[in-house]
C-alpha cells in the first residue's frame, strides 16, 4: 500500500512538473516577418512592416498578450526571390526560435511552405496573390484575396458591363501567371472572347509593344493583371497610345496614383477593401497616419490585422493550455476556430482551404480619386 | 500592316534610347576596360535631381537636365578618381574593379532610396504630346528620344574626330598602352571619359522620367541594355554601341510581330548568345581593331 501511494505520489509529481514545463510561458512572443524590404518591390516591404510595428507596437502598449511581449522580427526577401525566403525562415527558426511567421509575394511563400510544415510554423501571408499557394500547407493562411478571385471578380463586371472582347496584360511573374490561368477559362465560361495576351516583366520600363499589339486587336476593354506601380504605366502608356476603352485591374496604390497621373481616370479595379468603418478601423488608420504620415493602404491593413490574428490564436491556444506556443498549433487553432476580428470591419473566417473569405470591392477612379463602387460576391 | 509600321517606329525610338546608353557606357569601357556596372544608378541619381529640380524646386526642365548632368558628371568622375583609379595605381587584376563596380551599383542605389524615398517620383508639371502620322502614333518624349541621340552621338563623333582629346580617346581606345608611350596622359583622357559617358546618361535618364517617372531600380535596365549594346555592337566602337543598340530595339520590339511577348525580356539574351557565337568580337569590333 505504502509502495502504490509512493508510486502514486511520484506519477503525481512527474505529471505535475511535465504540465507545468508545457505550461511554460516564453519570455517573449516572437514573430517573423519575410517581406520584400529591398529590391524592386521594397515599396510593399515598407508598407507591410509599418503594419506590423503598429499593430506590434499597439499590443505591447496594451500589457503584450496576457502580459507578455510581443517583437516582430524581419527578414527580406529580395522581393521574391524564393531562395531568399527559404534563408530568411531558417535564420528566423534557428536564431529567434519563432512560432510564426509573415510571408509575402508568392514564390517565397511556396518556397518556404515545406519548411513552414516540417518545422511546424505559423506562416501569414497578406500580400502573395497567386493561387498555386492553396493548399499546400495545413500550417499556411492567408488574409488576402488571391489574384485569381480579384480578377474573376474583375471580369464578371465587365460581363455585366456587356463587354466580350478582352486584351489582357500580365506580369510575367507567378501571380500574373495564375490570374490568366483561372481568368481565361471563367471568362470564356461567361461568353466573352480574349483577343490579346500580352506580358511584361514586374517593373519593366518598356511596353509600347505590348500596348501597340493590345491596341491592334480591337478590344472592347483592357484587363491589367498588374501590381503596383505598373497599372499606373499601363493606364498611362494605354491612353498616350490612342486606347480609350474602359479599363480594367486588381490593383491601384498611391504608386500607381503617382505614375499614372490623370491617364488613371475612369480606371476600375477590384480589390480587398480598406476604408474605415468602425472604431478599431477608424484608430488604425488614425494612428497610422499620425505615425507615418500617410494613409494605410490594405496592404499595411492586413499584416496591421495579421499580427493582431497571431496574437489572438496564441490567446487562445494559452488558453487551451499545455504546450501552446507552436507554430502548428497555432495553425490548428486558426483551423478549429476560423473567426477572427478583422480591421476592416466586422469577422473574417478563413475557409477550409485557408484562404479568409472577404468580399471583393470594386472601384473607379473618377476626379482622381478612388471612388467605391460596389462590393461583388464570388461564387 | 498598321500593327508592323507601329512596332517599327517603336523599334526605331526603343533603339536610339539603347543606343545613347551604349554609348556613354561604351566609351567609358572602351577607353578604360572598366567596366562600370555603376553607369546603371548613375542613370539613376540623374533622373531624380531632374526630378527634384523640377518637381519640388520648380526649376525649367532644361534646368533640371543641366543639374541632372552635373551630378552624373560628378559622379562619374568621382568613381573614377575615387574607386577605380587607386585599383588600377595597385595593377589590381580586372575582376577587382568589377567587383568594386558591383559594390557602388549597390551603395548608390541604396542611397537613392534613403534621400529620395523608394517610391515613384514623376513630374507631374510636364504634359506628354500625341502625335498621329496616319496609323502610327508617337509622343513627344518618343521624338526627344530620337533627337537626342542624333545630337549627341553626332556631337560626339565630331569631338572624336576632330578634336585633339578625341584623337587621344580614340588612341586610348585602341591601345591604352601605346596611348601611355607615345605621351597621352590616359588619366586625364580616363576623367574625360568618364565625365563624357556620365553625361550621356543624363538626358536619358531625364526622358525616361518624364516618360514613365523614375524608380530607385531604374537604373539596372539601362546598364544591362548599354551593356548588351556595346557588346552586340563590338567594344571600342561608338558607331557599333549605336547599331547594337538599335539591333535590341529592334527584336525588342517589331520581333514581337509573331513571337509571343512573354519572350520580350529573354530576346536581348537571344541576340546576346547569337552575336557571341557567330561573331564574338561584335558586330564592328573587328573593324574597330584594323
Amino acid at each position: 500500500m505504502r509502495r502504490e501511494l509512493l508510486g502514486l505520489a511520484a506519477a503525481s509529481l512527474v505529471a505535475f512538473a511535465a504540465a507545468d514545463s508545457r505550461a511554460e510561458d516564453p519570455e517573449k512572443f516572437t514573430i517573423g516577418a519575410i517581406l520584400a524590404m529591398s529590391g524592386s518591390g521594397d515599396w510593399y516591404g515598407k508598407v507591410m512592416s509599418a503594419g506590423i510595428e503598429l499593430a506590434v507596437e499597439e499590443i505591447n502598449a496594451e500589457g503584450g498578450i496576457d502580459g507578455i511581449p510581443l517583437e516582430a522580427v524581419f527578414e527580406d526577401h529580395k522581393s521574391g526571390i524564393a531562395r531568399e525566403g527559404v534563408n530568411a525562415i531558417n535564420r528566423l527558426i534557428n536564431m529567434h526560435d519563432v512560432q510564426a511567421v509573415f510571408s509575402s509575394f508568392s514564390p517565397p511563400t511556396i518556397a518556404i511552405a515545406p519548411i513552414a510544415d516540417e518545422q511546424g510554423i505559423l506562416v501569414v501571408n497578406g500580400g502573395g496573390v497567386s493561387t498555386a499557394m492553396v493548399g499546400i500547407s495545413d500550417n499556411l493562411f492567408h488574409n488576402r484575396s488571391l489574384a485569381s478571385d480579384l480578377g474573376r471578380a474583375a471580369v464578371a463586371f465587365a460581363d455585366e458591363e456587356g463587354w466580350s472582347r478582352m486584351a489582357q496584360i500580365a506580369w510575367r511573374t507567378d501571380a500574373g501567371e495564375s490570374i490568366i490561368s483561372e481568368v481565361e477559362p471563367y471568362w470564356e465560361e461567361l461568353g466573352g472572347e480574349v483577343v490579346a495576351t500580352e506580358w511584361m516583366d514586374q517593373g519593366a520600363t518598356n511596353i509600347d509593344t505590348q500596348i501597340a499589339k493590345m491596341r491592334t486587336a480591337n478590344p472592347d476593354f483592357l484587363a491589367l493583371w498588374l501590381f503596383s506601380p505598373d497599372p499606373g504605366m499601363a493606364m498611362r502608356r494605354a491612353r498616350e497610345f490612342g486606347i480609350d476603352v474602359p479599363v480594367v485591374g486588381v490593383e491601384y496604390t498611391a504608386d500607381v496614383a503617382e505614375i499614372g497621373g490623370d491617364h488613371m481616370e475612369g480606371y476600375y479595379y477590384t480589390s480587398d477593401y480598406f476604408t474605415p468603418t468602425d472604431d478599431w478601423s477608424q484608430r488604425f488608420q488614425e494612428a497610422y497616419r499620425e505615425r507615418y504620415g500617410e494613409d494605410p493602404e490594405f496592404y499595411a491593413a492586413n499584416y496591421y490585422e495579421g499580427v493582431y490574428l497571431i496574437a489572438e490564436a496564441i490567446r487562445r491556444a494559452r488558453a487551451e493550455g499545455g504546450d501552446y506556443y507552436d507554430g502548428a498549433n497555432l495553425a490548428r487553432i486558426i483551423r478549429e476556430q476560423p473567426t477572427y476580428p478583422s480591421v476592416y470591419g466586422g469577422e473574417m473566417t478563413f475557409q477550409d482551404n485557408g484562404v479568409a473569405q472577404k468580399r471583393v470591392a470594386l472601384f473607379q477612379i473618377q476626379d482622381g480619386e478612388s471612388e467605391f463602387q460596389r462590393y461583388l460576391d464570388l461564387e | 500592316m498598321d500593327l508592323a509600321l507601329q512596332l517599327l517606329v517603336n523599334g526605331v525610338i526603343t533603339g536610339s534610347h539603347y543606343a545613347l546608353l551604349g554609348v556613354g557606357f561604351g566609351i567609358i569601357f572602351a577607353t578604360t576596360r572598366i567596366v562600370h556596372f555603376a553607369y546603371g544608378p548613375i542613370f539613376t541619381v540623374a533622373a531624380y535631381m531632374a526630378w527634384y529640380s523640377a518637381a519640388m524646386l520648380g526649376l525649367p526642365i532644361p534646368v533640371a537636365l543641366l543639374i541632372a548632368i552635373l551630378a552624373a558628371v560628378l559622379l562619374g568622375v568621382g568613381s573614377y578618381v575615387l574607386l577605380y583609379e587607386p585599383f588600377e595605381k595597385r595593377q589590381a587584376p580586372h575582376l577587382v574593379p568589377l567587383i568594386a563596380s558591383l559594390g557602388l551599383y549597390i551603395v548608390l542605389e541604396n542611397l537613392v532610396g534613403i534621400i529620395f524615398g523608394s517610391g515613384v517620383r514623376v513630374v507631374r508639371e510636364f504634359t506628354n504630346g500625341i502625335h498621329f502620322m496616319g496609323p502610327v502614333f508617337f509622343t513627344t518624349i518618343h521624338i526627344w528620344q530620337v533627337v537626342v541621340l542624333v545630337v549627341l552621338g553626332g556631337a560626339l563623333a565630331v569631338f572624336l574626330r576632330w578634336t585633339s582629346y578625341g584623337k587621344a580617346v580614340l588612341a586610348m581606345t585602341d591601345n591604352p598602352e601605346m596611348a601611355r608611350i607615345i605621351g597621352i596622359d590616359t588619366r586625364k583622357v580616363a576623367i574625360l571619359v568618364f565625365a563624357i559617358g556620365s553625361a550621356i546618361s543624363a538626358p536619358s535618364a531625364v526622358l525616361i522620367l518624364l516618360k514613365d517617372g523614375a524608380t530607385t531600380h531604374m537604373g539596372f535596365l539601362a546598364v544591362f541594355m548599354a551593356f548588351v549594346a556595346v557588346i552586340v555592337g563590338g567594344i571600342g566602337s561608338i558607331k557599333g554601341a549605336v547599331i547594337g543598340g538599335f539591333a535590341l530595339g529592334m527584336v525588342e520590339s517589331l520581333g514581337m510581330l509573331r513571337i509571343p511577348t512573354e519572350w520580350q525580356s529573354s530576346i536581348a539574351f537571344m541576340l546576346l548568345f547569337l552575336v557571341v557565337l557567330l561573331r564574338p568580337q561584335g558586330l564592328f569590333g573587328a573593324a574597330m581593331r584594323r
